[in-house]
């Protein structure tokens, strides 16, 4: 319908995409970086909440820190992708990436909130919600405001 | 019919698309997701440490004391929002701060927390007392930052109303159907529409986090405080939405508008607090913009609520007209 006409909330929304995969994977090497060493960090001289902080990320375990970083590096291929996808107009690379994109960033959030312990921000809170704001966006407009847009 | 006549009709279509254009042109979507980043990110920061609080007290004792933790909140809070309403300067606050240093009471020993005496809200004033006490104060101390912060960030929404079209000449094509009355007074509604939706979305999640996460206030209290607080903020951002147009129609470039619009609002402020350390007077540069009384729409007065409401579409009503006198006879 609108092949070489792409709407300015199309390319922001590809933008954000590339945004976003740049910092999850910065993040990602932080997190990896942060497992590697956690356990070379002594805690006898810390304050009693920093003490529980570390020792739940201790006691997290590897399959919890393997589970969550797998997903994290699904989403943030899948925002990449999207992004080009969102640019190229492309139906499959565009809404069906960015949709699968939207319904594994939703799963991953809650997933997330309800394995990591509740002293290093687990549980439903506001950074869940924070979390959830740019998936659900990206589900409603590439099924309702986009969703002619990406045809090709 | 007069050209220059406005036709409700064409205001209410050309409103209703460009609320809804809003998203798919861009301006639209940035501002949903910085706004609701912004909102929901100082939500965050502001009940993360009563939750916290709260983990600790039912660790501690089994069970949690809304009493205790709304009076924690009252102490924190106090100082900060006697400095945000201009009622004390830094300095007595530093001062009141120093001379509170006392030893810790029973409650403090078990639980951490400080239970603030009765004499310590002797001194405070109604407006403080209002806020803190008999309003939720933790959704108070986030209304306030909103207040201050989304004019920061309406600009991202409101910088493109006619510009864009200015540059490309496509208006042209626009003022064969409607005067340009209609498309100048039509987007600019269609933009407070939208930003109305999103300060609704933001406070909305706010609330009902508020209300079933943490349980410290009463599900009423926290429901008018919320529809009081989304009104003050909705009403807030229709002057810097009518700066926003005026700026809009003197410029034709979007990018041009964007600095501008945000020069002119932080620049109101900034210039304000600075040039007031040098001359005295210059504080009166708020007067402008709304900045300096718009804490107002959170007094307990009703008239001097709804005289700061008042206030502020007056405010928009003259940048919207001096908008229009300028996009009226300018070369599109």
């Amino acid at each position: 319908m609108t092949e070489g006409k792409r709407p300015g909330g199309l390319t922001a929304l590809a933008v954000i995409n590339f945004v976003f995969s740049g910092w999850g994977f910065i993040g990602l090497l932080s997190l990896v970086a942060f497992f590697a060493f956690i356990g070379k960090i002594p805690t006898e001289n810390m304050q009693e909440t920093q003490k529980e902080q570390f020792e739940a990320f201790q006691n997290a375990g590897l399959p919890v820190f393997i589970f969550i970083f797998a997903l994290s590096i699904i989403t943030n291929v899948l925002l990449l992708v999207s992004g080009i996808g969102y640019l190229k107009q492309k139906k499959f690379l565009g809404r069906m990436v960015g949709n699968t994109y939207a319904v594994i960033a939703i799963v991953s959030a809650i997933v997330s909130a309800m394995m990591w312990p509740r002293e290093v921000g687990g549980s439903f809170n506001l950074a869940t919600i924070l979390g959830l704001i740019y998936p659900i966006v990206t589900l409603i407009l590439v099924n309702t405001t986009f969703r002619e847009d990406l045809t090709n | 019919m007069n050209l220059r006549t406005p036709t409700i009709d064409h205001i209410r279509l050309i409103s209703l698309y460009w609320s809804r254009y809003a998203v798919r042109s861009g301006s639209g979507l940035v501002y949903l997701l910085i706004a609701l980043v912004f909102g929901l990110f100082v939500a965050y920061i502001l009940i993360t440490p009563v939750e916290q609080l709260i983990a600790r007290q039912e660790r501690e004792l089994g069970q949690m004391n809304p009493e205790v933790i709304r009076n924690t909140i009252v102490d924190i809070g106090q100082p900060i929002i006697q400095w945000v309403l201009g009622q004390k300067s830094l300095k007595e606050i530093m001062q009141q701060a120093a001379a509170r240093q006392r030893p810790p009471t029973n409650d403090s020993d078990k639980t951490g927390i400080t239970v603030p005496p009765q004499q310590n809200d002797a001194g405070l004033d109604p407006w403080t007392r209002f806020l803190l006490e008999r309003r939720p104060a933790l959704l108070s101390a986030i209304f306030l930052v909103l207040l201050f912060g989304m004019p920061f960030i309406i600009s991202f929404l409101a910088y493109n109303q006619v510009s864009g079209d200015i540059q490309s000449h496509g208006l042209r094509y626009l003022l064969l159907r409607t005067e340009r009355s209609n498309i100048y007074f039509g987007r600019f509604l269609g933009t407070v529409i939208f930003s109305t939706a999103v300060m609704a979305i933001i406070v909305a999640t706010i609330v009902f986090y508020l209300g079933i996460k943490t349980r410290i206030y009463p599900a009423p209290a926290l429901a008018g405080w919320a529809v009081h607080g989304f009104l003050a903020l909705a009403i807030l951002m229709v002057p810097y939405i009518a700066v926003c147009s005026l700026i809009s129609a003197l410029v034709d470039s979007p990018f041009l508008s964007l600095i501008l619009a945000k020069v002119v609002i932080a620049g109101v402020l900034v210039a304000a607090i600075l040039g007031s350390v040098a001359w005295r007077p210059a504080k009166y540069l708020l007067y402008t913009l709304p900045w300096a009384w718009q804490c107002n729409l959170l007094h307990p007065a009703p008239a001097r609520c709804l005289g700061a409401a008042l206030a502020c579409l007056l405010y928009a009503a003259v940048f919207l007209m001096l908008g229009y006198y300028c996009f009226e006879r300018r070369d599109l």
